[in-house]
């Protein structure tokens, strides 16, 4: 996970106080809802350079921090397929 | 559902439903609650409609949930709202407990003298299920609850609960967990009175639940209620609320059909009337669109067993919405109707009066305001438009 990730996760997330976001973190636990994952969605586009296809958008790709930045990840080298 | 189950079931209907029309009248004056009713889906055993055929209930299906919530609305749209949400938790028994919990439960459910409420408001959060602030402790292996809930549909009368709290090692007001407590294993405080404009026999009042439970009764995963509302709560809730609201605008609809064809509402009324027939139409497709939804949801409920993708979320909110305004706006449409005497006066027989009183609530019940910026939300998600 991209070290500057966490900053770019952490003004979504109500809930996330001081905590460390890793990985493993849950976003939903951290609070982000699905107003919100809408609103990250667009952060990630514009600092990521990357275009988010509608199959990757589900509950599933926003469940962890990890999740999140696999599907970036792979994005960014070209090696997903929607 | 078998021939011989479905003959059951009718006349299981038949005896609520002259308990309901009984009494619905003084439960709606007092706002209290509809215990003959109530005690009639016990003894009929309605309330195990839901509870599968292998362990002795009903063997219902979604379907059938719907059309015992729709008849009973056709008379009564609280006792419509009790029964759809009993058997909301029941399913959620049925699709989330874990043995051996779930067997024992389904078991004291399965003949129906078992009512179920929920507990899922809390102050200072509204409606919003998906966090909390009531903090529980483990002791003795027994999870300790104190609750307080602003709104409890049929708390006085429940002899279980399922109830959100916060995980007991919860960092987060989103670590959520569903619980099954006895009544017996509870202490229960009324907070206040229930005094709305209408669904009034729904009684639901402010409650302090206090207590504690076997650790083992939390439905699901620890903190794990987001899972259940997204698979199980939450489309049950709208479409058991839809069910209910659908049922009382027909009800009313046809209360009003049958008194134009009669013949002192021949004589009353103009039949031939363009306006009386562009109304009824009107209407009509109202209720008609909000079936067609309900009945589509159905389906993408019995051929998806995950709903969490954006199209179902979109459809199952939109025939919220949807139900909730058209069968109000068609309950305001048939007082226009009939007029001052037979549309807005209470001890009208068409019963207009109160139909518009309940169906109020239904934009304000999990308000419409906030699923439409879910759905804003979702939209976006799909940019090619899929259909669920």
């Amino acid at each position: 996970m991209d070290s500057d990730f966490p900053a770019v996760l952490r003004p979504f997330l109500k809930y996330a106080g001081t905590h460390e976001i890793n990985a493993d973190t849950s976003l939903r636990e951290m609070g982000l809802d699905s107003m919100r994952a809408i609103e990250l969605l667009f952060a990630i586009e514009d600092t990521y350079a990357v275009a988010m296809p509608d199959e990757f958008l589900t509950d599933m790709t926003f469940e962890t921090a990890g999740n999140l930045w696999g599907i970036i990840a792979s994005l960014q080298s070209g090696s997903e397929r929607p | 559902m078998t021939g011989t189950l479905r003959t059951g079931l009718d006349l299981a209907l038949g005896e609520v439903l002259a308990a309901v029309d009984d009494h619905a009248p003084g439960a709606d004056d007092g706002a209290v609650f509809p215990v003959q009713a109530l005690d009639a889906m016990r003894s009929t055993g309605l309330l195990g409609l839901c509870v599968p055929a292998e362990h002795g209930g009903g063997g219902g299906t979604l379907a059938d949930l719907v059309d015992v919530t729709v008849e009973l609305a056709r008379h009564d749209m609280s006792v419509a709202m009790i029964f759809a949400m009993h058997c909301q938790q029941v399913l959620t028994v049925v699709r989330h407990a874990e043995e051996p919990l779930r067997d024992r439960l389904l078991g004291e459910l399965a003949p129906g003298r078992h009512y179920l409420a929920s507990v899922t408001t809390e102050r200072g959060k509204g409606g919003h299920l998906l966090s909390s602030e009531s903090e529980t402790s483990i002791a003795a292996d027994r999870l300790v609850i104190d609750r307080d809930a602003p709104i409890v549909t049929g708390g006085l009368h429940a002899d279980g609960f399922l109830i959100t709290v916060l995980t007991p090692e919860a960092i987060s007001p989103a670590q959520v967990s569903l619980v099954y407590a006895d009544r017996a294993d509870l202490q229960i405080a009324e907070l206040g009175g229930w005094q709305p404009l209408g669904m009034r026999a729904t009684q639901s009042v402010p409650m302090r639940l206090t207590g504690s439970v076997p650790a083992g009764q939390v439905i699901g995963a620890a903190g794990g209620f987001h899972d259940i509302v997204a698979r199980t709560f939450g489309p049950l809730a709208h479409l058991g609320w839809s069910a209910a609201w659908l049922g009382t605008a027909t009800g009313a609809l046809s209360r009003v059909l049958q008194y134009l064809r009669s013949d002192s509402g021949r004589k009353q009324y103009d039949v031939s009337s363009e306006l009386l027939l562009t109304r009824i139409a009107r209407v009509r497709s109202r209720l008609e669109t909000v079936n067609a939804l309900l009945q589509q949801a159905i389906r993408c409920w019995e051929e998806y067993p995950d709903l969490s993708g954006a199209p179902a979320q979109l459809l199952i909110n939109t025939l919220k919405i949807q139900a909730a305004e058209q069968c109000f706006a068609a309950a305001d449409e048939l007082m226009e109707l009939a007029g001052l005497r037979l549309g807005y006066l209470r001890d009208s027989p068409l019963q207009l009066e109160r139909v518009f009183r309940d169906l109020r609530s239904a934009s304000l019940n999990y308000g419409n305001d906030r699923l439409y910026l879910v759905n804003g939300a979702l939209a976006l998600r799909d940019r090619q438009v899929h259909f669920a």
